[in-house]
C-alpha cells in the first residue's frame, strides 16, 4: 500500500496537461476563426481571396483596402484586446473579494469610469473640439478608482458580499444617471455620439486607439501574469496567504490598480461592457478544471477576446444595417451564465 | 539546546492598540507542545494571531529563534523568511474552487518556489511526503471541497508540513472533528514535535486532551494569563472550575478521569 502513488500521480498530471492543452488549442482556434469571420462580414461583401490579398500583399481596390484596414481590422483587434482586458479585470476583482460574482460592471467600476469619461469628453470637446485617448484613459482610471474606493469603504462596513454587490449596483446607477443627465443636456453634435458610446460599442475603433489599448492591456497582462503566484495563495484566503509570505497590503493595492487600469481602458475606448468579466473567468475555470492562476490568466484573456469578438459580430450583423450596443449582446450571452452560477452556488 | 525557541516578553495583545490580554511572559523550547486553554472569547485566538503577525503586539515583544541560539524579534523577519519558519492551520472553513487536495497541500511550498510558483520535482516529492505523513495519499486527487471535515483538517495540516516549518501554530485544530479524527490529528502533531523537533503552539477546547498532550499549558481568562506551566503542576479541579467558572451545581471536571461529570443529573 506504500507507494502505488508515483505512477498514478504522473497519470493525473498528464491528464491535466492534456486538458489544458485542449482548452488553449480550442480557444486559439476560435480566436483565428473569429478574426476571419469578422473580417469577412460587413455591409460590403469582399471575397476571401481579395481579403487575403489585401491583408498580406496590401493590394486591391482602394475602397476595399480602406474598409479592411481602416475599419474592420482595428475594430476586430480592439474588441479582442478589450475583451481580454475585461475578463482579466473580472478575474482580479473575484480574487480580491473572494467571490466569483464580482466584476467591474456589477461593482459599478465601469460606470464610475464612464461618468468621468463623459465629463472629460464634454469639457474637452466643448473647449477644444477633440479629446485625446490619453485624457480619456486617465479620466476612466480616475472614475474606476473613485467607484473602487467607494466599494472598499462599504466593504469595511459590511462583511456581507450580497450587500457589497448591491452597493456596487447602486453606485453604478448613480454614475449612469449622472452620465445620462450630462449627455441629455450636452447640445454639441459631437457629444451626441457620446450617447452611443455610453451604451458600449466597438464601432469607433481606429489604429491609434487600438495600439494604445493594446500597449496598456499588454503591459497590464504581463504584470498580472507575474502576480499568478500570490493570486494562487490569496485564493486560499488572506490569512493563509499572509502566513506563506505574501505582502498582503502591497498585493491588494496591486490587484486594485491593475483591475482598475484594465476596466478603465475598456471604458475609455468602448464604453461599459457588461458581464464579460464574470462569465468568462467562470467558463474558463470550468473548462480547465482548475482555478490555478498560471493557466487561468492566459486562458481568461483569450476567452474574453473570443467572447467579445463573437458578441461584436452579433452586434454588427444580427439586425444589420442597424448596429446593437455591445452590452446588449454581452448581457444576453453573459447574464444567463451568471444566473446559472448563482443557482449552482446556492445548492 | 536549552535555549528558547519562542519568547514572549511582557506581551500585550489586542485590536486597534487596545489591549485585550496583557502581561504575557512565556519562553517555549524547541519541540515543545504548548496549548492555550480558556473560555471562549478569552483571547486565545488573539494571541495566536499576534504570534503569526496577523496582529501587531499592543505592547511588549515576541522573539523567535533565527538560528540555533540567537533570537530575533518577530517583526524583523521578512515575510518569506518567516514563512519558512512558521506555518499556520486555522479554524473556519476554507472555500476553494476547483482545487484538489494535492493542490491545497502543494500551496505550502509557496516560500520555496520561484517567481511563478511552479513546483520542482523536489517540491512535488515533499508534497507527497506531507500527504503520506497525514495518511491522505488516497485523497490527493479528490476535490478539496468534496472531502469530509476530518480529511480537510489533515490536508490543511499537510499544507503546513509542506512549508517545512520549525514552529506550527494551530487555532482549534480539533473543532469539527469526531474522536477518531481528533486522535489521528493529535498523534501526527505529537510525532512532529518529538521526531522532528517542531514546536507546536495551539489552542484547544478539550482540556482533557490538552492536559495529556501538552508540555506546557497556558490558561487564559479575563484579560490575563490565569496560569501557565506543566499540566501536572498547574491543573487542579479547583483551578479548572475557576478558569471556566463552572457551577458546581451543574458539574465538575474530574481531573483523574479527564471527564466532565454532570452533577445536575444526580440531583433527584
Amino acid at each position: 500500500m506504500e507507494m502505488a502513488q508515483g505512477p498514478d500521480h504522473s497519470r493525473t498530471k498528464a491528464l491535466r496537461r492534456t486538458r489544458y492543452t485542449a482548452v488553449f488549442v480550442t480557444l486559439a482556434a476560435a480566436f483565428v476563426v473569429m478574426i476571419l469571420l469578422n473580417i469577412n462580414t460587413g455591409s460590403v461583401n469582399i471575397p476571401v481571396g481579395r481579403i487575403l490579398k489585401i491583408l498580406f500583399l496590401r493590394q486591391g481596390d482602394a475602397n476595399e483596402v480602406s474598409i479592411i484596414w481602416k475599419i474592420r481590422m482595428p475594430r476586430i483587434l480592439q474588441s479582442a484586446v478589450l475583451g481580454g482586458a475585461l475578463a482579466l479585470s473580472g478575474f482580479l476583482l473575484q480574487t480580491f473579494f473572494g467571490n466569483p460574482i464580482a466584476g467591474p460592471f456589477v461593482l459599478g467600476i465601469s460606470s464610475g469610469a464612464k461618468m468621468c469619461v463623459a465629463i472629460v469628453m464634454i469639457l474637452l470637446i466643448g473647449r477644444f473640439g477633440a479629446a485625446s485617448s490619453w485624457a480619456l484613459i486617465l479620466a476612466a482610471f480616475a472614475g474606476a478608482m473613485l467607484s473602487t474606493a467607494f466599494i472598499l469603504a462599504v466593504s469595511r462596513a459590511v462583511r456581507h458580499m450580497a450587500a457589497l454587490l448591491v452597493a456596487g449596483i447602486m453606485i453604478g446607477y448613480i454614475c449612469s444617471a449622472v452620465t445620462e443627465f450630462l449627455v441629455t443636456f450636452a447640445e454639441d453634435s459631437d457629444i451626441v455620439n457620446l450617447h452611443g458610446w455610453s451604451q458600449g460599442s466597438f464601432s469607433g475603433a481606429d489604429w491609434s486607439g487600438t495600439g494604445l489599448a493594446a500597449l496598456i492591456v499588454g503591459l497590464s497582462f504581463a504584470f498580472v501574469f507575474l502576480l499568478a503566484k500570490p493570486i494562487g495563495a490569496y485564493q486560499m484566503g488572506e490569512a493563509y496567504a499572509q502566513s506563506m509570505g505574501v505582502n498582503i497590503r502591497r498585493f491588494r493595492v496591486q490587484l486594485i490598480i491593475l483591475s482598475g487600469v484594465l476596466s478603465a481602458c475598456v471604458t475609455a475606448f468602448a464604453g461599459p461592457v457588461s458581464f464579460v468579466g464574470i462569465a468568462v473567468p467562470f467558463l474558463v475555470k470550468r473548462a480547465l478544471g482548475t482555478s490555478k492562476p498560471l493557466v487561468v490568466i492566459p486562458a481568461a484573456f483569450l476567452g474574453g477576446a473570443v467572447f467579445c469578438m463573437v458578441s461584436d459580430l452579433i452586434a454588427r450583423t444580427a439586425f444589420s444595417p442597424t448596429e446593437l450596443n455591445i452590452s446588449t449582446v454581452t448581457s444576453v450571452l453573459g447574464a444567463p451564465i451568471v444566473i446559472y452560477m448563482l443557482i449552482r452556488r446556492s445548492r | 539546546m536549552n535555549t528558547n525557541h519562542l519568547l514572549l516578553n511582557h506581551l500585550a495583545v489586542g485590536y486597534n492598540g487596545k489591549a485585550l490580554l496583557c502581561g504575557i511572559e512565556i519562553g517555549v523550547k524547541r519541540g515543545e507542545i504548548v496549548t492555550l486553554v480558556g473560555p471562549n472569547g478569552s483571547g486565545k485566538s488573539t494571541i495566536l494571531k499576534t504570534l503569526t503577525r496577523r496582529l501587531t503586539p499592543v505592547d511588549g515583544e515576541i522573539f523567535l529563534a533565527e538560528e540555533a541560539a540567537s533570537l530575533k524579534r518577530l517583526d524583523r523577519f521578512s515575510p518569506s523568511e518567516l514563512a519558512r519558519k512558521m506555518a499556520v492551520m486555522l479554524t473556519g472553513r476554507l472555500q476553494t474552487e476547483l482545487m484538489t487536495c494535492r493542490d491545497v497541500a502543494a500551496m505550502g511550498r509557496y516560500p520555496y518556489t520561484g517567481r511563478l510558483g511552479i513546483l520542482s520535482e523536489e517540491d512535488e516529492r515533499k508534497v507527497e511526503e506531507a500527504l503520506a505523513a497525514v495518511h491522505a495519499q488516497h485523497l490527493a486527487d479528490r476535490p478539496f471541497d468534496a472531502v469530509s471535515d476530518g480529511e480537510r483538517q489533515r490536508i490543511l495540516l499537510a499544507r503546513a508540513i509542506c512549508q517545512e516549518p520549525e514552529i506550527i501554530v494551530l487555532d482549534e485544530p480539533t473543532s469539527y472533528l469526531d474522536i477518531r479524527h481528533k486522535l489521528e490529528l493529535l498523534e501526527i502533531l505529537f510525532r512532529m514535535s518529538r521526531e522532528q523537533g517542531i514546536t507546536v503552539v495551539m489552542s484547544l477546547h478539550e482540556i482533557d486532551l490538552a492536559m495529556k498532550l501538552s508540555d506546557r499549558i497556558i490558561c487564559v481568562r479575563d484579560g490575563k494569563i490565569f496560569a501557565c506551566g506543566k499540566p501536572s503542576d498547574i491543573l487542579s479541579e479547583e483551578m479548572i472550575r475557576r478558569l471556566y467558572d463552572l457551577d458546581p451545581q451543574l458539574g465538575r471536571f474530574d481531573i483523574k478521569t479527564g471527564s466532565l461529570e454532570l452533577s445536575f443529573m444526580a440531583k433527584d
